[in-house]
């Protein structure tokens, strides 16, 4: 018995008690004889009703064996059965009913929960768990659910907040390294580029020196040119009194020629009428002799005004030839000196060039450190909001920026367009003022609980950070092209 | 089936701590009912069983409304709706509806699993307006797939004016 089920147990006790009634009966009918019309009567109700015990027996082990097959899946995790077709007034009816609401009960929790709980892990935080309906211990366990489903949501809104800003930081601190690089290396060219400038002002300078002496030299010659010319002034003056006094001397002469030939005039004459008397002769003899000593004494003058007038001749020859010195002197000054403004020239001209240069690399890390704030503006919108100053900072286009304004109406029009990287640069630079634009229009929307606009984001910063190198890498080019003419 | 009932204006209203649970099958035949969900359709255990869960299907509901939540469970993601039930004597009953797909160990679809809660005045009040104006967009533009597309094209842009999805929207109000 021990080893019988609870249905064959219930079986077996009825099937007992029949046979003892039955054995029962037989003893009464054949002990006394007789049995009464009454006793076969109460014997056949008897048997009867024991008859519908078993049946209603049989039928609530019937419902019995439903329910535990219902409860032993419940107990292994399966809730979805339920008891159906119950009867009215059943006996189990109750029992049945009561299983089912508790299926539902949990049924319901179960289903709640994993709601909640799926839709929170989309970040779909506002589908919390419903416990209108749920009784009891359900209920209150619900509430904690809705506690950690919601703490779960904000974990997960921090988290996908953080994971763009993470990416985007990332993102931004590498190109930020690379970025500061080359502006690094544009100012170790601009450097060397002004070093180049400072030397050749050194030589300049130098030169210029040069010039101030040697125009120093000539200006003494000249001076000395001037004093000796005023020296010969003074020479020719006294050659021209010497002049004069020459020609007192020749009316000396003159005079006593004259006065001679009168006399002998006169001696002629006297010589005619006495020409016995030859003592006036001797007298007018002795004249002659006067005078002809006279005219030797001015002869002698004559000879000695001459010698002063040689001396004189040949210093002025002299003076002359050292005024035909300073002047060769002053004529190789001067060309040395137009050799050094040649040479001036040069060096100004070879330093306008550098100096060229210079400007246009530092306008170059100009423009490019301006994309950069440009760039480094839209990822500050990240955390500082879309109405934020440097939101408004990026709304400039490619156009109104100043490389912009440079490369359409500015220097750059003028004297880069014909180099043939000068034509690339306009895609890209629109491009970085395009996709930072986009990206920032998308950071107004509620980008932080959706992770496919967060992507969308990302790769309008990402063709941002592309286009910027192009445009860096294009400047470069542009540049390099236009100085190999220079 | 028998005929549809009239519909009546009597409202019933669902116990605050009571839910209705119903199981269908894979084609929306009731296999399971709880006792809430018989007292207030006012249908026995018996005439629900096997019965098609459209039978409590209200004439104030836009026909959208239905397919929404059977595109929606067909493809097995959970749906929340409010609806206007009809009950065998022609009352009607507002419900917040949650319907689940249910799978067997393997993962196969094989039923479907509702429970409605008594929905908050507000909300039914919203609601009862948003489904006017669908149903009237169905009746304009005809039955079948254009009356089905006009009156999704009201809740559509009813959502996009809110900014909002649509379970957003149901659990918002």
């Amino acid at each position: 018995m021990k080893n019988l089920s609870l249905g064959s147990r219930v079986h077996y006790l009825v099937a007992l008690t029949l046979g003892l009634f039955l054995v029962f009966g037989y003893l009464v009918a054949t002990g006394s004889g007789r049995v009464s019309t009454f006793g076969w009567a109460l014997f056949a109700v008897t048997a009867l009703l024991l008859g519908l015990t078993l049946y209603t027996v049989h039928r609530v082990l019937l419902a019995i064996k439903n329910l535990t097959k219902n409860l032993k899946a419940a107990a292994d995790g399966n809730l979805d059965q339920r008891m159906t077709g119950i009867k009215k007034g059943a006996a189990t009816g109750e029992l049945a009913w009561a299983l089912n609401d508790l299926l539902d009960q949990q049924e319901a929790y179960f289903r709640e929960v994993f709601s909640a709980f799926d839709h929170a892990s989309q970040g779909k935080t506002f589908r919390l768990a419903m416990d209108q309906g749920l009784h009891g211990a359900f209920k209150d366990a619900m509430t904690r659910v809705n506690v950690s489903v919601e703490s779960l949501g904000q974990v997960q809104h921090m988290a996908i907040k953080e994971r763009l800003i993470a990416r985007i930081t990332d993102l931004n601190s590498g190109n930020l390294i690379e970025n500061l690089k080359s502006i690094q290396e544009y100012l170790m060219s601009m450097t060397q580029e002004l070093g180049v400038v400072g030397q050749i002002s050194k030589e300049t300078a130098q030169e210029a020196e040069g010039s101030r002496t040697t125009i120093e030299n000539l200006v003494a010659n000249l001076n000395q040119v001037a004093e000796m010319i005023a020296q010969t002034n003074a020479q020719t003056t006294l050659l021209h009194e010497k002049g004069d006094e020459i020609n007192q001397i020749v009316q000396v002469i003159t005079d006593v020629a004259d006065r001679t030939n009168l006399l002998a005039l006169n001696a002629a004459i006297e010589a005619a009428h006495a020409g016995e008397i030859g003592k006036g002769f001797a007298v007018v003899a002795e004249e002659v002799r006067t005078l002809s000593e006279n005219t030797k004494d001015a002869a002698a003058s004559i000879a000695a005004t001459i010698e002063s007038f040689g001396e004189a001749t040949s210093r002025m020859i002299k003076d002359s030839e050292q005024v035909k010195e300073i002047a060769e002197g002053s004529r190789n000054a001067v060309r040395d000196f137009r050799s050094q403004v040649l040479k001036f020239a040069d060096s100004a001209k070879t330093s306008m060039v550098q100096v060229d240069k210079a400007q246009d690399f530092s306008f170059a890390s100009l423009v490019k450190v301006d994309h950069f704030l440009f760039k480094q503006n839209g990822y500050r919108v990240l955390h500082q909001g879309p109405d934020s100053p440097e939101a408004r900072a990026i709304r400039t286009d490619h156009r109104e920026c100043r490389l912009g304004a440079w490369y359409y109406q500015g220097q750059g029009a003028e004297q880069y367009s014909h180099v043939p990287s000068f034509h690339r640069l306009e895609t890209p630079h629109a491009g970085v003022h395009a996709s930072i634009q986009e990206a920032v229009n998308l950071l107004g929307t509620s980008w932080d609980k959706d992770e496919a606009l967060q992507n969308r984001i990302f790769s309008h910063f990402e063709s941002a950070e592309r286009a910027s190198e192009e445009v860096v890498h294009i400047l470069d080019q542009m540049l390099d092209e236009r100085h190999r003419e220079l | 089936m028998s005929l549809r009932p009239q519909p009546t204006q009597h409202e019933k209203v669902l116990g605050e701590n009571d839910f209705i649970v119903s199981k269908t099958d894979l084609k929306g035949l009731i296999t399971y009912g709880n006792r809430v969900f018989i007292d207030i359709s006012g249908y026995s255990e018996q005439e629900l069983l096997g019965a098609p869960h459209n039978i409590l299907r209200h004439p104030d509901m836009p026909r959208s409304v239905f397919k929404l939540l059977w595109d929606t469970i067909q493809a097995k993601s959970e749906i929340c709706a409010y609806v206007k039930n009809l009950a065998k004597d022609g009352s009607f009953y507002w419900v917040f509806a949650n319907i689940t797909p249910s799978f067997d160990s393997r993962g196969n679809l094989i039923g479907y699993y509702s429970v409605r809660r008594k929905p908050k005045p507000e909300a039914v009040q919203a609601v009862s307006g948003l489904y006017r104006a669908m149903l009237d967009a169905e009746r304009r533009a005809g039955d079948g797939q254009a009356g089905m597309k006009a009156s999704l094209a009201v809740l559509h842009q009813a959502l996009e004016q809110k900014g909002m999805s649509y379970e957003e929207f149901v659990f918002g109000l």
